[in-house]
C-alpha cells in the first residue's frame, strides 16, 4: 500500500522515537507507572470497599486516579522540550534547511513523543490488565476482560493527555523554557481544583462537559452505592462524554494552530533579527547572536589596535596563588556563588513562575475561608505553606537539575573541572542557589499572605506566626527536597531519569501520607503533623516537631555528602596527603557524624 | 618535563583509544598530530584531569597526573576542543570567575591579570559584552585566555584553530610561541599540519591510539627528503596510480590531478618529478600506511 503520509512528518517522527528509545526517561516512566498499577491493585480502595479490581467502575476510577496524579507533571516531562531539544543542539539549521514544512516539524516532534508517552501510559494499564490473573485475600476479581481496560485507557487517559500534552508543547517550543511548563503544570493542581469549583454549582451535564479529566462522570450516580451495584455497572459514554472529549481534541487543534503560527512567526524574525531571542515572547534562555563587527576589533580603528598588541604584547603580570586551606575554599565557593546567581537572575522562566506562586497563593486565600487559629496571621501562614509545598517541590527537582546539569549542557563543564576548585565549590553554589531561589519564592508568598489579610482586614497582624511557619515547617523542607534533588542527579547522572525518580519518590510519599502513612521517620514534609497551635503554644509537640526537622536536616546533610564522595569528577583516590585528610576523608567523617545524628534524632522520635 | 609512560585507556564500548602511549615532552610547544579518531582528545582529557586511564603514569615535574588530580589543577591550563560559556556573563566576568577558581584571591592582583589577558588576547573592546554575542574566534580567544590563568606549567589546547580565520591563526600561533617558556609545556593536538609546522619544536603522530613517530619538524622532512614525487594526470588515470604507487595526496588542479607519490626507490616513473617535501608528505605518508607495517 502507497504511504499517503508526508515523508518528512514520518521521518521527524521515527526520528524522536528513536532518540526516546535511547533515553533511560521513557523506561523509568515505565518502571514507574507499572509500579503504580501494582501499588492500586495491591493497596488502593477496592478491598476496603467491595469494589472488583477489574469492574467497568473500577477502571475508569483508576484511570481517574492515575491521571490526576501522574499525567501533569509527567506530560510535562516528556512534551515540554522537544523543539527547544533541537535548538539546544543546535540541529535546527540542518533541519529548516531541509524541505520539510513547519507544520511536518511540529506534528513529526509532537507525535513522535506522544507516541512514546502513550506506550509509558500503557505500561500503567497493561499491568492493571495483567493484575486481573492474580488476587489476594478478600480481593474481588471479575471473569478476565480485555475491552474496557483499551476503552477506557483510550477515552479517559490518552484524550486528556493529547490536550494537556497539546499544551505543554506550545508553551515549551513557543517559550523555549522548559522551566516555565514545569510552573505551568505544577500549578495545574491548584488551577484544576479552582476550576472544580467554578463550575461546581452548574448542572451535572455541563460539569461532565467541561471537565478536562472527566472527573464528574456519574458521581453523584455512584455516591453512596455499594460494592455490588458498582461492580455490576457499565460504563457508556454518554454525549456529554463525548462532548467532552470533542472539547479536548479541539483544544489540542487550538494550541496547534497557535503553536504553527507563532512559531511561523519566531523563525521568520529570527533570519532578520538573529540578535533577539527566537521566542516570539522572549522569554527564552539568551542566544548566541552573530557578532557584529562594527562591535569590536573587525573595525579599521579596532584592526590598528590588534595590530599594535601583535607587535608589543602586553605581558602576563604574575600573580600569587592560593589554592589550599579554609580561605580559599571559601573564596572559590562564593565565585561560583556569584556565577550562579547571575545565571540565576538572568533566568527568564522567573518572570512566570514566580507570578505565578503569588497569583496561586492568592487565589487559594480569596477562595477559602481561613479559620483564625489560633490567630488569622498563623492560619494564613499555615494554609500558604501547605499549598506551596507543591510549587517547592517543583523548584526543588526541575530548578536543581537544570542547574546540576547546565554546565555540561553549555559545554563549560570540561573547562571548570579542569580548574583546582574542589567539587563541594561546584556543587554546594548550585544547591546554595536554588535554595535561594525557593527562599525567595517563601518570601514572596508571605508578603502576598500578609497582603490578603491586611486586605481582608484580618487583625492582628503579626509576622511571628508567619517566620515560625515558614522557617520551622517550609525551610527544613525545602533544604530537604533540594538537598535530595542534587543527590539524585549525581547519583543518576541523567537529567529526565534524575526528574522522573524524584517525581516518582515525591508523589509516592505524598499518596502514602494521604492514605495514613505518615510517620515521622519518613515524612519529611511534616505533612499532617503539625498544626498551627504546636507551633504558636510550644509544648512537648513543638519539640517534637524541632527534633523532627534536625533528623531531616542532617539526612539533607548526609545526601549532600553522599554526593560529593559520588560526584563525577574525580580528584582523589586517598584518603590522606601528605600526611593530612583528604577532601574525601573529610566527607566521609561528616558523613558518618550526620548518619549518628540521624540515627539519635531518629531514635528521640520513635521514643 | 612532562612523561607518560604506558598510557592505556580503553572504552565501555569496546574501542582501544589509547594502546599503551609512551612520550616525554620537553618544555616549549609540542605538537600532537593525528587524523580523527587517533586518540589525541582521549589523552588530552587524561592529561587534563577529566578521564580515568585504565593504565599507565602520567607526571609534569613530577607531579602524578593521575592520583593527585588537585595539585595537576593547580598547573593546568586547558583548552578543550569543544567548549561554551556563559553565554550572559560578560569577557571580562567570565575571567574574574576563572581566575578566582584558580586561586587568583586578590582582587587588585585578579583585576591587573584579567586587564592584560584581554589585552593580551585582544579582547579590551569588547571586555563588557555578554559573550554570548562572541564569534567563534572571539571564544577561543577567550578561553585560550582562560587557560593562562595561573601560570600554568603545562597548557593544553585541544584542536584550538579548527574554525579560526586565517588571522586569528596567524595570531594564535603567535601567542602559543610566546607563552611557551623555558619552564611551561604547551601541547597542542590537532590534525591540522601547519599548526605544527608553524610553532612547534617538536611533534608526534599518533593513529589509532599509538605514537607513530616523535621527532622535530625538521627532522621529520630530512627523512623524506628525495623521497616525494609529484606528477599531474587526468582524473581517470589517478586509480590506476593508486595502484602501482604509494599514493600521498591527490589535489585539483586545473581541471586535473597532482598527485605526490613517496617512493624510496627512486623516480617512480618517467612522469613523475622530485618535489619539496612538506610536514604534510610526512604525516601523510605515515597515517597512510597499513596498520602492520608500524
Amino acid at each position: 500500500m502507497k504511504n499517503t503520509l508526508s515523508p518528512p512528518l514520518i521521518a521527524v517522527f521515527q526520528a524522536e522515537v528513536l532518540f526516546n528509545l535511547k533515553r533511560v526517561a521513557p523506561y523509568a516512566l515505565m518502571v514507574i507507572f507499572s509500579a503504580n498499577a501494582v501499588l492500586w491493585w495491591a493497596r488502593g480502595p477496592a478491598i476496603v470497599r467491595g469494589w472488583a479490581v477489574n469492574s467497568d467502575f473500577y477502571i475508569v476510577w483508576l484511570f481517574g486516579g492515575f491521571s490526576f496524579m501522574t499525567m501533569p507533571l509527567f506530560i510535562a516531562l516528556m512534551m515540554a522540550d522537544p523543539v527547544i531539544r533541537d535548538f539546544r543542539i543546535g540541529i535546527d539549521p540542518l533541519i529548516f534547511s531541509k524541505p520539510v514544512r513547519r507544520i511536518e516539524y511540529l506534528l513529526g516532534k509532537f507525535f513522535g513523543n506522544f507516541f512514546v508517552l502513550v506506550c509509558c501510559q500503557a505500561c500503567f494499564a497493561l499491568t492493571a490488565l495483567g493484575l486481573q490473573a492474580f488476587s489476594t485475600p478478600g480481593m474481588i476479581v471479575l471473569s478476565p476482560r480485555l475491552f474496557p481496560y483499551l476503552q477506557h485507557f483510550f477515552f479517559f487517559v490518552v484524550v486528556s493527555s493529547l490536550a494537556l500534552g497539546a499544551i505543554c508543547f506550545t508553551v515549551g517550543t513557543l517559550t523555549r523554557n522548559v522551566k516555565i511548563v514545569y510552573g505551568l503544570v505544577i500549578s495545574f493542581y491548584f488551577l484544576f481544583i479552582a476550576w472544580q469549583y467554578t463550575i461546581k454549582g452548574l448542572p451535572i451535564r455541563w460539569r461532565i462537559v467541561l471537565d478536562p479529566m472527566l472527573f464528574n462522570v456519574g458521581a453523584e450516580v455512584w455516591k453512596g452505592r455499594s460494592g455490588d451495584w458498582l461492580n455490576q455497572t457499565t460504563i457508556d459514554y454518554d454525549g456529554y462524554m463525548i462532548a467532552n472529549r470533542i472539547l479536548m481534541i479541539g483544544v489540542s487543534l487550538v494550541c496547534f494552530a497557535i503553536l504553527y503560527n507563532r512559531f511561523s512567526s519566531a523563525e521568520r524574525a529570527r533570519t532578520t533579527a538573529r540578535e533577539n531571542t527566537a521566542s516570539i515572547f522572549n522569554l527564552a534562555p539568551r542566544m548566541e547572536r552573530l557578532y557584529n563587527e562594527s562591535e569590536g576589533s573587525g573595525t579599521a580603528p579596532a584592526r590598528q589596535a590588534v595590530e599594535a598588541a601583535t607587535e608589543k604584547p602586553a605581558a602576563i603580570p604574575q600573580v600569587k596563588i592560593i589554592t589550599q586551606g579554609l580561605r580559599a575554599g571559601f573564596d572559590q565557593f562564593i565565585a561560583a556563588l556569584g556565577v550562579e546567581f547571575r545565571l540565576l537572575r538572568a533566568e527568564r522562566s522567573l518572570i512566570v513562575v514566580a507570578p505565578l506562586v503569588m497569583l496561586v497563593c492568592a487565589l487559594e486565600l480569596a477562595a477559602f475561608e481561613v479559620v483564625p487559629e489560633p490567630s488569622y496571621s498563623a492560619g494564613y501562614a499555615s494554609r500558604t505553606a501547605n499549598s506551596l509545598l507543591l510549587f517547592l517541590f517543583g523548584v526543588a527537582v526541575f530548578y536543581a537539575g537544570e542547574a546540576m546539569h547546565r554546565d555540561r549542557e553549555s559545554r563549560i563543564e570540561p573547562v571548570l573541572w579542569a580548574t583546582p576548585a574542589p567539587n563541594f565549590v561546584l556543587l554546594l553554589s548550585k544547591f546554595s542557589t536554588t535554595l535561594l531561589l525557593s527562599t525567595s519564592l517563601i518570601a514572596l508568598v508571605a508578603l502576598t499572605a500578609f497582603g490578603v489579610q491586611l486586605y481582608k482586614g484580618h487583625a492582628p497582624f503579626e509576622p511571628g506566626p508567619y517566620l515560625k511557619t515558614y522557617g520551622v515547617v517550609l525551610a527544613p523542607s525545602v533544604v530537604f527536597m533540594t538537598a535530595a534533588s542534587a543527590a539524585m542527579n549525581v547519583f543518576l547522572r541523567e537529567k529526565y531519569l534524575a526528574y522522573a525518580v524524584s517525581l516518582a519518590l515525591g508523589g509516592g510519599l505524598y499518596y502514602l501520607t494521604g492514605q495514613g502513612y505518615n510517620h515521622w521517620l519518613y515524612n519529611p514534609a511534616l505533612l499532617n503533623l503539625w498544626t498551627p497551635s504546636d507551633l504558636v503554644s510550644g509544648g512537648p509537640h513543638l519539640t517534637r516537631i524541632l527534633v523532627h526537622r534536625v533528623y531531616w536536616l542532617a539526612i539533607s546533610a548526609l545526601l549532600l555528602a553522599l554526593a560529593l564522595l559520588f560526584f563525577e569528577r574525580k580528584s582523589t583516590r586517598v584518603l590522606k596527603v601528605r600526611g593530612r585528610l583528604s577532601g574525601k576523608a573529610w566527607t566521609i567523617l561528616a558523613a558518618l557524624v550526620l548518619v549518628l545524628t540521624a540515627i539519635i534524632t531518629g531514635f528521640i522520635l520513635v521514643a | 618535563m612532562l612523561e607518560i609512560k604506558g598510557l592505556k585507556k580503553t572504552y565501555a564500548s569496546g574501542v582501544q583509544a589509547l594502546k599503551g602511549i609512551d612520550l616525554e615532552v620537553p618544555a616549549g610547544v609540542f605538537g600532537l598530530l593525528g587524523p580523527n579518531g587517533a586518540g589525541k582528545t582521549t589523552l588530552m582529557k587524561i592529561l587534563a584531569t577529566l578521564l580515568e586511564p585504565d593504565s599507565g603514569e602520567v607526571a609534569v615535574t613530577g607531579v602524578d597526573f593521575i592520583n593527585q588530580k588537585m595539585a595537576a589543577r593547580r598547573m593546568l591550563g586547558y583548552l578543550p576542543q569543544e567548549f561554551g560559556l556563559y553565554p550572559t556573563l560578560t569577557a571580562e566576568q567570565t575571567l574574574a570567575y576563572f581566575a578566582r577558581l584558580k586561586g587568583v584571591m586578590d582582587g587588585k592582583e585578579r583585576a591587573r591579570l584579567i586587564e592584560a589577558l584581554l589585552e593580551r588576547v585582544n579582547l579590551s573592546d569588547v571586555r563588557r559584552q555578554a559573550v554570548g554575542g562572541f564569534s567563534g574566534g572571539m571564544r577561543q580567544r577567550l578561553g585560550i585566555a582562560q587557560a593562562l590563568i595561573g601560570q600554568p606549567r603545562i597548557i593544553i589546547v585541544d584542536e584550538p584553530t579548527a574554525g579560526l580565520d586565517p588571522e586569528e591563526r596567524n595570531r594564535f600561533h603567535n601567542l602559543l610561541s610566546e607563552i611557551a617558556g623555558e619552564a611551561t609545556v604547551v601541547l597542542l593536538s590537532t590534525h591540522i599540519v601547519s599548526d605544527v609546522s608553524t610553532v612547534c619544536g617538536q611533534m608526534s603522530i599518533i593513529r589509532r591510539g599509538e605514537i607513530l613517530a616523535f621527532s622535530t619538524p625538521q627532522a621529520a622532512l630530512a627523512q623524506i627528503a628525495n623521497f616525494v614525487w609529484e606528477t599531474t594526470v587526468p582524473r581517470e588515470d589517478v586509480p590506476a596510480l593508486k595502484t602501482r604507487f604509494r599514493v600521498i595526496s591527490t589535489r585539483m588542479f586545473d581541471c586535473r590531478v597532482r598527485v605526490r607519490v613517496f617512493s624510496r626507490d627512486g623516480r617512480p616513473a618517467e612522469a613523475f618529478s622530485p618535489a619539496t617535501p612538506t610536514l604534510e608528505d610526512y604525516y601523510l605518508s605515515l597515517v597512510s600506511q597499513p596498520e602492520s607495517v608500524n
